[in-house]
């Protein structure tokens, strides 16, 4: 489904990513963990274009993001986001944030864009919040909104950069949960989280990135209870 | 009556009443309003359209509103005014007021590109960022997410350069007396007074821009009812 090769991405000196070559299937759950700065961000904004790779290819569903020809945003909407810090658009209510995309890009009438919007609202439980402006939520319910205005694309993949990273620890449950929900209706997903207790829980496979490079991969008991990498000990034993 | 109150309802009477005079000024104020109005509207126009090249990624684009915003702003409105009627429509025979909005609108252009661009850069890179990761493209991320953002928070600055375009329509003075100022030039040429006239426009312009401040803040506080928590 996500094909990334030779993926190389610098910022002027700064090489962030040197060289990733993942492959995503369908279904697949996949978490990336390490150490900030490690690159994990910039790998997963490279997948649906917010940066712009220096080298390498990537294929979604077939087909190369990474060609100057390619429709970038046909192959966006394929891709849901959601970011460490919401991004919810504060001058529109929470339903029409939902139902801006779909009706600006996929040309759905509005009453449709609606009646799917207040089922999302209701998947991850904010079905009474619909007229409120995103500056009335708290994080976590702005989070949950954000999660339900990617879905309302009606995505392939999900990309989750660091969800809940900008939320008061106990917001952080509400979040994850959706999430879980999400995961267990076989939403493809890429989730960068320092949230171990998700990865252990949900991910299909681990990645564990430092330095520009995954440095080792496997399923989650593979890489929490039985790490090879000395790097890869080192950050579990600070995090775990 | 006192001697004073019955010389200042006399100059009153001489400049308002005798001949129908208030007309003049009613005429003025009409003029001073219209060539604001379209001048505020083209300045917005010309604004937003430099602002977007201005921030744009084509170096040429970019290089065209610069140097347009440079000029404007280095060279005295009066001076563009009298260029533009005096050698660009020096051959076209065209109503002064109409010059008068086209230099007003070109000048305010060039400030309201400021404006535009730093309510622009004012908005976050995340709200673009979350527009296009949505599939949109980068012209209706900016047309429904960023200006309509941009546009709330440059109110303020927006009122002002009304405000500051209003009272500097009275330069048009240099081509026509069809203004407000115009209108009091006439009357005291022919009262021989200075005080009632100029003062009256005085108050008029004070009063106009009172009435726009007012508005202006009825609408920003419209425009924030997404703020409130």
């Amino acid at each position: 489904m996500i094909k990334v090769t030779g993926l190389k991405k610098n910022f002027g000196d700064l090489d962030v990513l040197k060289g990733i070559d993942q492959h995503v299937k369908q279904g697949e759950k996949v978490v990336i963990i390490g150490p900030s700065g490690s690159g994990k961000s910039t790998f997963l904004r490279c997948l649906n274009l917010l940066e712009v790779p220096t080298e390498g290819e990537i294929l979604i569903e077939g087909e190369s993001i990474t060609e100057p020809k390619t429709n970038v945003n046909k192959i966006r909407e394929k891709m849901g986001m959601v970011f460490q810090q919401f991004n919810l658009f504060p001058h529109l209510t929470v339903l029409d944030n939902i139902t801006l995309a779909p009706v600006k890009v996929k040309k759905m009438p509005k009453p449709d864009a609606e009646v799917l919007a207040r089922e999302l609202l209701c998947k991850v439980g904010l079905a009474d919040k619909e007229n409120a402006y995103p500056a009335q939520l708290s994080g976590g319910q702005q989070q949950r909104i954000a999660i339900a205005r990617a879905l309302a694309m009606q995505p392939d993949i999900m990309l989750f950069d660091e969800p809940t990273s900008a939320l008061d620890p106990e917001m952080v449950g509400e979040v994850l949960s959706v999430m879980k929900d999400l995961a267990e209706a076989g939403m493809t997903m890429v989730v960068v989280t320092h949230e171990m207790g998700f990865a252990r829980e949900v991910a299909s496979r681990v990645l564990f990135m430092d330095d520009g490079y995954v440095i080792e991969e496997g399923t989650p008991n593979d890489i929490f209870d039985n790490p090879q990498n000395d790097r890869t000990k080192e950050f579990l034993s600070k995090v775990l | 009556m006192p001697v004073w109150v019955i010389d200042i309802l006399s100059r009153l009477n001489s400049t308002f009443i005798v001949a129908g005079r208030w007309k003049m000024f009613l005429s003025g104020l009409g003029y001073t309003l219209l060539i604001s109005l379209f001048s505020i509207i083209l300045g917005l126009v010309i604004g937003i359209i430099m602002a977007l090249m201005r921030l744009s990624k084509n170096k040429v684009l970019r290089g065209i509103s610069g140097i347009y915003i440079d000029i404007i702003r280095g060279t005295p409105t009066m001076v563009q005014l009298l260029i533009i009627y005096f050698i660009i429509f020096a051959k076209v025979p065209i109503p002064q007021w109409i010059v008068g909005c086209i230099a007003f609108g070109i000048n305010s252009g060039a400030y309201m590109a400021e404006i535009v661009r730093g309510g622009i850069l004012s908005i976050s890179i995340g709200q673009t960022e979350a527009g296009r990761s949505l599939g949109m493209t980068s012209r209706q991320t900016m047309s429904s997410i960023v200006m309509p953002q941009a546009m709330k928070n440059i109110l303020p600055a927006m009122g002002n350069e009304f405000v500051v375009l209003i009272k500097e329509t009275a330069v048009i003075g240099m081509i026509s007396s069809i203004d407000l100022v115009g209108a009091a030039q006439q009357v005291q040429s022919r009262t021989y007074d200075y005080l009632v006239p100029l003062l009256s426009i005085a108050v008029i312009y004070y009063a106009v821009i009172k009435i726009i401040s007012i508005v202006l803040n009825k609408l920003e506080s419209g425009m924030r009812k997404a703020d409130k928590r």
